[in-house]
């Protein structure tokens, strides 16, 4: 209560663990994100590595003019977002019902076992997650040959640019929904177990208990993960849609990252690289404040606690 | 080991789109550089004319040491169907002065370990000379290269792939090269390399090769060869089903409904497109070529691309491409013809080798060939285009002084001795107490420590005239040069042969919309008249004033045919 009075001093020595504990984050964090962010300024030169950012020239907002007035940076910008927006829909609530199910398995060792399968598939690569569907559903895969050797016609789904983003969505799920998984749980496990004895004791169905008393607990949970979700919108698996934007073509398959690493990158022209990535962080930045707003008007504490 | 196709430039210098107000008020000025862009505005393009090569170019002095058991034709590799038993020593006295160098180079395989290694230890005593190798991971060679570059800190001795040096890689090397490495010309132009007689033995092409501004900065590494890439078939499959090689595009299309049946699993194509570009004519090199009236035209306007494009449409439709490859999945393109899944594919001519080695002991059946030059219309000469003297070179540091440059082209020379001489052996394969064996006339074999220690390192720094080589697979190496001799009848020099031409950065990504349109065409998903309006963008976002830099090169340099 009295903290607002204490001089500067005072707080330091106070929590001078706690600083010290954080002090190599802050380091990590200055060093490996900060620093580099001054980096960005080759948006504004026409930079080429032999003259370094010290002596490539200035061209202004230039690169930028080329981006906007670039066709293929568009598409690749509606695509991150329509695919964001997919997955946003489909996978959200994947690992919310997938917890809430667990949670009501009774036996230890099964709810263990089945979140220990659900949730190996995170530690794959996306090299390996795309190359294990290649081989399952791909044109020479296992149900494609089941299917010849049967007579039947096989069918096109890796290649198929129309059924891309639900075919991502669900590469999305079947790798990283039984991660999303932990947090929910954690979440679950906070509520006071009397809560439900004494709503079972009102009468309260299985539902009922659900509607009152379980979602209202992990919501704070869900609006958080949904803002940071809302702020990461423009990040799609930039991996992901590398490795399989072959298959589908550069219509379905071109999101901001790879428009970056192809453009930028590939071609040696960083500075239309640093500014499709400078763009795409400050449209990001302004995503997550005004989700982050709309928490706020919620009632929910979002990211950060509203002072 | 193979360079990336080239390819890929940028669109898009159009002024369309929101933000255009904003960005002619803030940055009318310093837009400038960028917009203005093209050749004419004396960037150093680092190009060299033929009268200027001529004064520069090195003294060809081929050595005798070793004789081929099959010699190379018109450029072609020679052959060694046996490892010589005689090692000819090509070096007379030791050529290192006690001096300490580091050098970088790249590998493609596993690097080893440098503490207690007898390898190094044993070169290095031959080459009177600490020379620190330090070999760097092949694949990813081109990242570590910019931190170098931009802090200027290189070491005494670098190879450097010029698919890592080209402009995509905003290395500037045209002007890089002047500032960082050594002007070997005073060393090495005219009978000066007689002083390095296996430096002298490296043809002429290859030197070419190495010169930037009028001026000799790289040593060639692993010169020779004419082409880099090729079809291959499996000749085993083909002759089970009374098939012979395909001589035209009809014909090859006809051969892959014949053989592909999804329900074995046997497709008969893998993803041809850039082996298919020479029977249908496509320019190589830089892809330029002229038109009937003399005009440079890139490879993209070309009446044979879009032919091209169509057939590829056609057996992309008809199935006759491995599902993985229409995929886009080429990480597994060499098992699948291995596993005879696809019969028909392209790849490097390095893959051959490497095949034979690997499926032979498996499978003793399996026989791999390369496609003999065809036309894609089944009439006429083909003409196929030869690839560079050199593609991967090594250069000195600009820091050394005049007497360690000549300590290191001593050195040099001696690692550049021909096959199967003392040195080559040394170099190769390692300590002969240590690290191979040898039996009566039998080829040396890797110990289980030569395996651990022993690396292609020093090699990338220089070597001597490419041969095919391979005792144990004599019949690989009659193939191999039977097919290179024959290729060699159609060789055809492309536009820019042999010359160094640093590109303006801008274009380097000018290609990648059109390659991805490509993609997209071959693959029926998109048709002939989008490439054509994509390569009409090409050249309003910068393919004209690229073809103008071209013209302008021609005119002042020559196109090096």
């Amino acid at each position: 209560v009295s903290g607002n009075t204490l001089t500067w001093r005072d707080r330091l020595r106070r929590d001078r663990t706690l600083v010290l504990m954080v002090l190599p984050a802050v380091l990590l964090l200055i060093v490996f994100n900060y620093v580099p962010m001054l980096g960005s300024v080759t948006a504004f030169q026409s930079y080429d590595i032999y003259n370094g950012f010290l002596h490539s020239p200035w061209t202004g907002l230039a690169t930028f003019e080329r981006l906007f007035g670039d066709p293929i940076f568009w598409s690749a910008f509606w695509n991150t977002l329509a695919i964001s927006a997919v997955q946003l829909i489909l996978f959200f609530p994947v690992p919310i019902v997938l917890a809430l199910l667990l949670d009501s398995v009774m036996s230890r060792r099964l709810r263990s076992l089945v979140q220990s399968v659900v949730y190996l598939p995170h530690f794959f690569s996306w090299v390996l997650v795309v190359t294990v569907f290649q081989q399952m559903l791909g044109g020479a895969g296992l149900v494609n040959s089941l299917l010849r050797q049967n007579g039947l016609h096989p069918f096109t789904i890796m290649t198929n640019p129309g059924l891309f983003k639900l075919l991502v969505t669900s590469q999305v799920i079947w790798k990283e929904a039984g991660w999303g998984i932990i947090v929910f749980l954690a979440a679950l496990a906070t509520i006071n177990p009397s809560l439900y004895e004494a709503a079972a004791a009102d009468g309260a169905g299985r539902w009922r208990r659900m509607w009152h008393i379980t979602l209202p607990g992990i919501r704070g949970v869900a609006v958080l993960l949904l803002v940071l979700r809302l702020g990461n919108a423009l990040t799609v698996g930039f991996e992901q849609m590398l490795i399989q934007r072959d298959a589908v073509g550069r219509g379905a398959a071109e999101v901001l990252d790879t428009y970056s690493y192809y453009y930028g990158i590939v071609n040696g022209n960083f500075s239309l690289g640093a500014a499709a990535g400078l763009l795409k962080g400050v449209m990001s930045l302004v995503l997550i404040v005004a989700a982050n707003r709309v928490a706020h008007a919620f009632g929910e504490d979002g990211v950060y606690r509203r002072s | 080991m193979q360079p990336e196709a080239p390819g890929t430039r940028y669109p898009s210098l159009s002024r369309r789109g929101f933000l255009t107000a904003a960005a002619t008020a803030a940055g009318a000025v310093a837009a400038g550089p960028l917009l203005a862009g093209c050749g004419s505005s004396g960037a150093k393009t680092g190009t060299t004319s033929q009268s200027a090569l001529q004064k520069i170019l090195p003294t060809y002095v081929p050595q005798n040491a070793v004789t081929p058991d099959i010699p190379g034709v018109r450029g072609s590799s020679p052959g060694f169907l046996r490892y010589p038993t005689n090692l000819v020593k090509t070096v007379g006295e030791t050529p290192g002065a006690g001096g300490s160098y580091t050098a970088v180079t790249p590998l493609w395989g596993s690097i080893p370990s440098a503490a207690g290694n007898h390898y190094y230890a044993a070169v290095n005593r031959a080459l009177g000379a600490n020379l620190r190798v330090q070999p760097a991971n092949g694949n990813t060679f081109n990242t570590i290269l910019p931190p170098m570059f931009a802090a200027r800190n290189l070491p005494d001795w670098i190879c450097l792939p010029s698919w890592n040096t080209d402009s995509t890689h905003g290395l500037n090397f045209g002007e890089a090269v002047g500032a960082l490495f050594v002007d070997l010309t005073p060393y090495l132009s005219g009978d000066n390399i007689k002083k390095y007689p296996n430096l002298a033995a490296i043809p002429t092409n290859a030197w070419q090769a190495c010169v930037w501004g009028e001026k000799i900065y790289g040593l060639p590494v692993f010169p020779g060869g004419l082409y880099t890439n090729t079809l291959y078939y499996r000749k085993d499959i083909l002759d089970s089903l009374g098939i012979k090689q395909p001589m035209s595009a009809d014909e090859l299309f006809n051969v892959g409904r014949e053989i592909t049946n999804p329900n074995t699993k046997r497709w008969a194509f893998g993803d041809l497109w850039t082996e298919l570009k020479a029977p249908f004519g496509i320019p190589a090199g830089l892809n330029w070529t002229t038109d009937d009236k003399g005009a440079l035209i890139y490879q993209y306007e070309t009446p044979q691309f879009i032919e091209a494009l169509r057939w590829q449409q056609k057996a992309f439709a008809a199935g006759l491409v491995h599902p993985d490859d229409v995929a886009g999945d080429l990480s597994n393109a060499k098992q699948r013809f291995y596993s005879g899944q696809t019969v028909i594919y392209g790849d490097g001519v390095g893959a051959w080798d490497e095949a034979v080695k690997g499926q032979t002991p498996v499978n003793p059946k399996f026989n791999m060939q390369a496609f003999a030059p065809f036309t894609a219309s089944g009439t006429g000469t083909p003409g196929y285009d030869i690839i560079n003297g050199a593609t991967i070179f090594s250069y000195l540091n600009r820091k050394l002084s005049a007497g360690q440059i000549q300590e290191l082209l001593r050195i040099a020379n001696f690692l550049a001795a021909p096959f199967g001489s003392y040195e080559y052996t040394l170099v190769t394969f390692g300590d002969p107490a240590v690290d191979y064996t040898r039996s009566g006339d039998g080829p040396p074999t890797p110990t289980a420590v030569g395996q651990k220690e022993v690396a292609t390192s020093y090699g990338f720094l220089a070597t001597g005239p490419g041969v095919v080589a391979d005792a144990q697979y004599p019949d690989y190496v009659k193939a191999y040069t039977r097919w290179e001799a024959n290729a060699a009848r159609y060789q055809r020099k492309p536009l820019f042969y042999d010359m160094n031409i640093s590109e303006p950065a801008q274009y380097a990504s000018l290609n990648q919309p059109v390659e991805d349109i490509i993609k997209d065409v071959n693959r029926n998903r998109k048709g002939i008249a989008d490439f054509q309006a994509a390569v009409a963008t090409w050249r309003r976002n910068g393919g004209d004033n690229l073809r103008k830099f071209y013209e302008d090169i021609r005119s002042k340099y020559g196109t090096g045919q």
